[in-house]
Parts: C-alpha cells; sequence; structure tokens
C-alpha cells in the first residue's frame, strides 16, 4: 500500500478513536457535572455515594441502562423506530470532528493537525450536519404512533429549524471577518485580531442563545418537557435506546460548546502564551487545556441557564426565533459588515 | 473518473425518477420522484462541468437547487390545500376538471 | 472490470437483504450469506479498495437502489428516507467530482431543507402507507415503463461511444476549483442578475407557500 495512504489511514483512526473516546466520557460525565450542579444551585447535595465525590455515578448509570429491559411497544413503525436513535447521534459526531482542539504541532516526526477532518468548507459541514440533526428527533416521533410523540416530534422540529437560520446568520459574522470557510483560519484569525467576543457581541449572544434552542435545553425544552408533554418524543423508548436520546442531547451539548468556543472565543488561543516561550509540544499542551476548559465554561453556562431560567411557552419561543433573533441577526451582518470594511477586524 | 459513467447515472436516476411521476398516485410521493429527476440533471451538469474544465456548471447547479426549493415549497402547500378540502393526497381523485 | 461489478452486485444485494430485514428470516439468512461472501471476495481482491472506480461504482449502484426504493415502497415516509440515501449519494458524486461547495451545499438544502418540509408534510398530514401501492392509470403505467426503458436504452447507445471528446486529466485544474471563493467570485460578477432574481423567486416562494397553505379564518 502507498505509505502516505497508509499514513493518512493510521493518523485518522487514531484520532477517530481518540476524539470518540474523549467526547464519551464527557458525554457520560456529564450526566453527573448535571446532576452535581443542579444540586449545588438548589442547595443540596448531588448524587455522592457511588466512589469520591460520586465520580463513579455515570458507570452505575451505564449499567443501570444497559440491564434495564427495552420494552417495544407493539404499535411502533419498527424500521423507523429503530433507526431513529442511532441518526440523532452522528451529526453530533460529525459536527465534533472538523473542530480543532489545538495547534498543529510535531508528533513522530510528522506535522499533525488537532483535528480529525481540515476540511477547506468546516463551517458549512457543520451547518449540514446541525440541519440534519432535526430527522432523529422527527422520526423517533412520528414512528412512536402516539400523538403526544407526534407532538413533541413536531415542535422539537419546528423549533430546530428555526433556530438554524439565526444560527446560520451569526456565522455569516464570523466567516465575513475571517474571509475563510476553515475553522483552522478563523481560529487564525482571531488570534491576530482579537477573539470574535469582543468585536461581535451580538452575533455571539444570538449564537449562544441558537445553540440553547438547537439542543433542545432550557429554556427552549418544550419538546420533551416532562410535564407537558409526557416525555415529548422519546415517550415510547426505554432502556438503551432512551439513554442514547440522553447522551446525544449531551454530546449536542458539547459540540455546541465547542462550536462556541471556536467560532467565538478564540478556540485554542492563550492570550500572552507566546511570552512565556515554551517549547511546542508544552506549548500545544496548554493551549488544548485551555480549549477544554472554556468548552467546559460552556457546559457549566448550559446547565446553570437550565436550572435558572424557566421554560419558553412555545409561541414565545417562535415569536424569538422569528421576530426577534432574525432581524438583529440581520443587523448584526451590517455592522459586520462596517467592521470588515473600516478594516478593524 | 471516466465521465460517462456519471452521466449514465444520471440518465439512470433520470428514468426512475420520471418512471416514478407517471405511476404513482400520492402526491407527496410524485413530488419526491420530481426531486429525484432535477437531482439527476444536477449530476449532469457537474459531470459536465469537470469535463469542461468551467464552473458554469456549477452555477446552473446552484440555481436548479435554490428553483427546486422554492417549488417543492409551493408543491407542498397545494398539496396541504387540496389535503385540507378533499382528505386525501391521491392525484387519482383530484378529478374534479376531468372529462 | 468484471470482478468490480460482480462485488458491486454482491453488496448491493446484501444491502437490498439489509432494507428488507424484517422480513421472513429467510431473507436474512439468505442476505447474511451473500454479505459475508462479498467481505470475502473483497478480502481476496483487496486492491479493489482503493481503486476510485470500486468506490464510485458503490455509490452508484446503492443510488440507485435507493431511488427504485423511493418510487416502489408504499409508504410515503420510508419513501423520503430513501430519498436522503440518494440524496447523499449524490453529494458523494459531487465530491468524487471535485463541487466541493456544491457536495455540501447538497446536504444544507437538499437533505436538510428540502426533505425536512416533507417530513414535516407527511407527519402533519399524517399520511400511512398506501394499501396495496395501486399504481396509477391502466397503459399509463406500461407506457411509463416503456418510456423509461427506451430512454435508458438512447443514453446508452449516445454515451457508449465518445472517444471523440477530449480527455481531461484529473490533475488538470487550478486549485480553487468547486471551491466557495470560485463559485462565490462568478455569482457576484457574470451572474448578479441571476442571484438577485433568486433571491426574488425564493421571497415570492416564501410568501406564496404560506399564503396558499394558510387555513382560510371565517
Amino acid at each position: 500500500m502507498d505509505p502516505v495512504i497508509a499514513r493518512v489511514l493510521v493518523e485518522s483512526a487514531v484520532k477517530i478513536a481518540l476524539f470518540f473516546f474523549i467526547l464519551l466520557t464527557v458525554v457520560a460525565y456529564m450526566t453527573l457535572v448535571e446532576r452535581r450542579v443542579s444540586a449545588w444551585i438548589q442547595d443540596r447535595q448531588g448524587p455522592n455515594r457511588v466512589g469520591p465525590f460520586g465520580l463513579l455515578q455515570p458507570l452505575a448509570d451505564g449499567i443501570k441502562f444497559l440491564f434495564k429491559e427495552e420494552v417495544t411497544p407493539p404499535h411502533v413503525y419498527r424500521p423507523v423506530y429503530l433507526l431513529a436513535p442511532m441518526l440523532i447521534f452522528v451529526p453530533a459526531l460529525v459536527t465534533f470532528s472538523v473542530i480543532p482542539i489545538g495547534p498543529a504541532l510535531e508528533l513522530f516526526g510528522q506535522r499533525v493537525r488537532l483535528q480529525i477532518a481540515d476540511v477547506d468548507n468546516g463551517v458549512l459541514v457543520i451547518l449540514a450536519f446541525a440541519s440534519m440533526g432535526v430527522y432523529g428527533i422527527a422520526l423517533a416521533g412520528w414512528s412512536s404512533s402516539n400523538k403526544y410523540s407526534l407532538m413533541g416530534a413536531l415542535r422539537s422540529s419546528a423549533q430546530l429549524i428555526s433556530y438554524e437560520l439565526a444560527m446560520g446568520l451569526s456565522i455569516v459574522g464570523v466567516l465575513m471577518a475571517a474571509g475563510s470557510l476553515r475553522l483552522n483560519d478563523i481560529v487564525q484569525h482571531q488570534i491576530e485580531h482579537g477573539w470574535n467576543l469582543i468585536w461581535q457581541l451580538p452575533g455571539f449572544l444570538i449564537f449562544l442563545t441558537a445553540a440553547f434552542a438547537e439542543t433542545n435545553r432550557l429554556p427552549f425544552d418544550l419538546p420533551e418537557a416532562e410535564t407537558e408533554l409526557v416525555a415529548g418524543y422519546h415517550t415510547e423508548y426505554s432502556g438503551m435506546r432512551f439513554s442514547m436520546f440522553y447522551m446525544a442531547e449531551y454530546a449536542n451539548m458539547v459540540t455546541a460548546s465547542a462550536l462556541a468556543v471556536t467560532l467565538y472565543c478564540g478556540g485554542y488561543h492563550v492570550p500572552g502564551l507566546h511570552l512565556l516561550r515554551l517549547p511546542e509540544p508544552a506549548a500545544a499542551l496548554v493551549q488544548v487545556l485551555a480549549f477544554g476548559l472554556k468548552v467546559g465554561f460552556f457546559l457549566f453556562l448550559y446547565v446553570w441557564v437550565r436550572w435558572t431560567l424557566p421554560r419558553f411557552r412555545y409561541d414565545q419561543l417562535m415569536n424569538l426565533g422569528w421576530k426577534v433573533l432574525l432581524p438583529v441577526a440581520v443587523l448584526h451582518i451590517l455592522w459586520v459588515s462596517f467592521l470588515v470594511l473600516m478594516n478593524w477586524t | 473518473m471516466r465521465v460517462e459513467f456519471f452521466l449514465l447515472i444520471g440518465a439512470l436516476l433520470f428514468a426512475i425518477g420520471c418512471a416514478g411521476v407517471l405511476i404513482r398516485r400520492n402526491a407527496i410521493v410524485i413530488l419526491m420522484c420530481i426531486e429525484l429527476m432535477l437531482n439527476a440533471v444536477n449530476l449532469t451538469f457537474v459531470a459536465f462541468a469537470l469535463e469542461n474544465q468551467s464552473m458554469t456548471g456549477h452555477i446552473f447547479v446552484f440555481f436548479v437547487m435554490t428553483v427546486a426549493a422554492a417549488e417543492a415549497a409551493i408543491g407542498l402547500a397545494i398539496v396541504i390545500a387540496l389535503f385540507r378540502r378533499r382528505r386525501t393526497t391521491d392525484v387519482e381523485d383530484a378529478s374534479l376538471m376531468r372529462w | 472490470m468484471t470482478i468490480h461489478l460482480l462485488l458491486g452486485l454482491v453488496l448491493i444485494l446484501f444491502v437490498f437483504a439489509a432494507v428488507r430485514a424484517l422480513a421472513p428470516s429467510r431473507t436474512l439468512l439468505a442476505g447474511t450469506v451473500l454479505g459475508i461472501g462479498a467481505l470475502a471476495l473483497l478480502a481476496v481482491n483487496y486492491q479493489a479498495l482503493l481503486s476510485p472506480e470500486f468506490w464510485a461504482g458503490l455509490i452508484g449502484f446503492v443510488a440507485i437502489l435507493s431511488a427504485l426504493m423511493v418510487v416502489i415502497h408504499p409508504n410515503p415516509m420510508v419513501s423520503i428516507l430513501f430519498l436522503i440515501v440518494n440524496l447523499f449519494c449524490i453529494a458523494l458524486f459531487y465530491l468524487i467530482l471535485r463541487a466541493e461547495f456544491l457536495a455540501v451545499l447538497q446536504i444544507i438544502i437538499y437533505a436538510g431543507a428540502i426533505m425536512v418540509l416533507f417530513v414535516f408534510v407527511v407527519m402533519l398530514l399524517n399520511l400511512k402507507a398506501e394499501e396495496g401501492l395501486r399504481l396509477g392509470g391502466g397503459p399509463q403505467r406500461w407506457g411509463a415503463l416503456l418510456l423509461a426503458v427506451v430512454f435508458v436504452l438512447l443514453m446508452f447507445h449516445a454515451l457508449h461511444d465518445r472517444s471523440d471528446q477530449p480527455y481531461v486529466e484529473p490533475g488538470a485544474f487550478e486549485s480553487g476549483f468547486g471551491s466557495a471563493r470560485a463559485l462565490g467570485g462568478l455569482l457576484f460578477s457574470r451572474y448578479l442578475v441571476a442571484f438577485e432574481a433568486a433571491s426574488l423567486l425564493l421571497i415570492a416562494g416564501m410568501v406564496g407557500a404560506v399564503v396558499v397553505a394558510k387555513r382560510k379564518v371565517g
């Protein structure tokens, strides 16, 4: 086999395995983080029995889900019912594969990018697979043959496609400033010209709101609200399949946080790191850790907002998406074009 | 890659879509087969764009996608309006103006 | 070449058997045996995995199979799912044909927006599978099949000998071919009027769809 092809295959396989493992571990521990942080906000203890500080709780939860009986109701449309939980996971993973978690560095004599796929249209791939995320939910609700699931699925799909627009328009602001669709170029632009958070604050807020809506998290979680629709689109799922929905929601959260960090908060950039004059591997490690900390902050923000704000009513939600976020996003694009024209960014 | 391969795949997809439009009775499936035909045409455009080293083919595909999106939206709106009156999406039942 | 066709055919039968996986288990057994056979053939002839012709052929088979299932399957939702598979195959073709921007655009627009529209409508109208798939018209369906076959034969005849056309070397393009930058440059210079007209078309489509589908009050 051609050595170049062999090298590319091995490198990609290792990166995919590593990223997948990291993502799944973070997703598993997010369940624990959610419960501990929500307990802290509500002035009580969270799970702290299983292992020190409850750190083995995700393992216990995983074992529980594995052993739970999977009840498949007889009235569901089986092929699609079985397909939906798998469909809902894939967009989060694919979107995560184009995000750079660190700078390029020399490893084993090769120049390695800390990114699975350095495509020229990275941002478009993100938008593409964000719009694919609608299918898992819509199909889960439809195949369940249950009017509450159908309502939840319809509401969720409508919410997702409405907020996709605002998200896309806010990303257009970032694209205009950076002049390229590659995520590495966007991070590089932020390293040179200051984080997009500073220059494009309205766009950042729009993106954050849209990201909350895209991941079906409070205050936008009416589609799966326990008090309103039984459990929304995943009512008829149990056992391992239900846990797939649960994990997929957290995976989407991690991906959305990583996106917010990459597009607006400078990615893996640590301002002032070059002053320390560290050797290259150490500097790369510090930057990867910085990326992790920033993503962790956004995950904490997700949990914080969930347990602080009440839920939006459905018409308020759609109002916000179409009548507020969309015009503000268009005005924001005007602002960014002004910035680019004056060469301030 | 030989371009004829892609042209043949495009032709096959177009023929399948065309047969689908003529055979199926559900209005939504007919609209889907129209989308299939449009995609086959897009594939042919892109294949020829590669062969002639010209990006004009890509521009055509861009506009075909735009028009297909608008047409799908309006077609589905018509199907919904029809369904409200007749409670069926069967095109054989929309025969009020037939002789 | 024949080994490629054979592999493609066997793999396609495997995919078809997987599609019918909920039929009586004999199909599943036959499909599994064929699938293992295909994998064994592949292991013996693994050079095929590296050739672009094999992958293009495989994607082509999947595209045609999913198109057939769109037309044949009685349940409209399943037809939509197969159409999504077909759209993904066409996006992969665009990647092979060096149209990277169009490939991603295909997924965003077709698979991610237009098909969602179809899914919405099927969910809202709560369409079930057509009983027995009564096909339309008497003479119409045979005319349709005849027309399709004649068309395909015509295309095969027209395309089987194109030796008078210039053969283009795969590496003979400037590096930005098919990129967003090149497409954007053309759109905003030579095709600007068409671009603006397309935006007008989309507005008209949006307003028209809302007006037509609106529930008339009173």
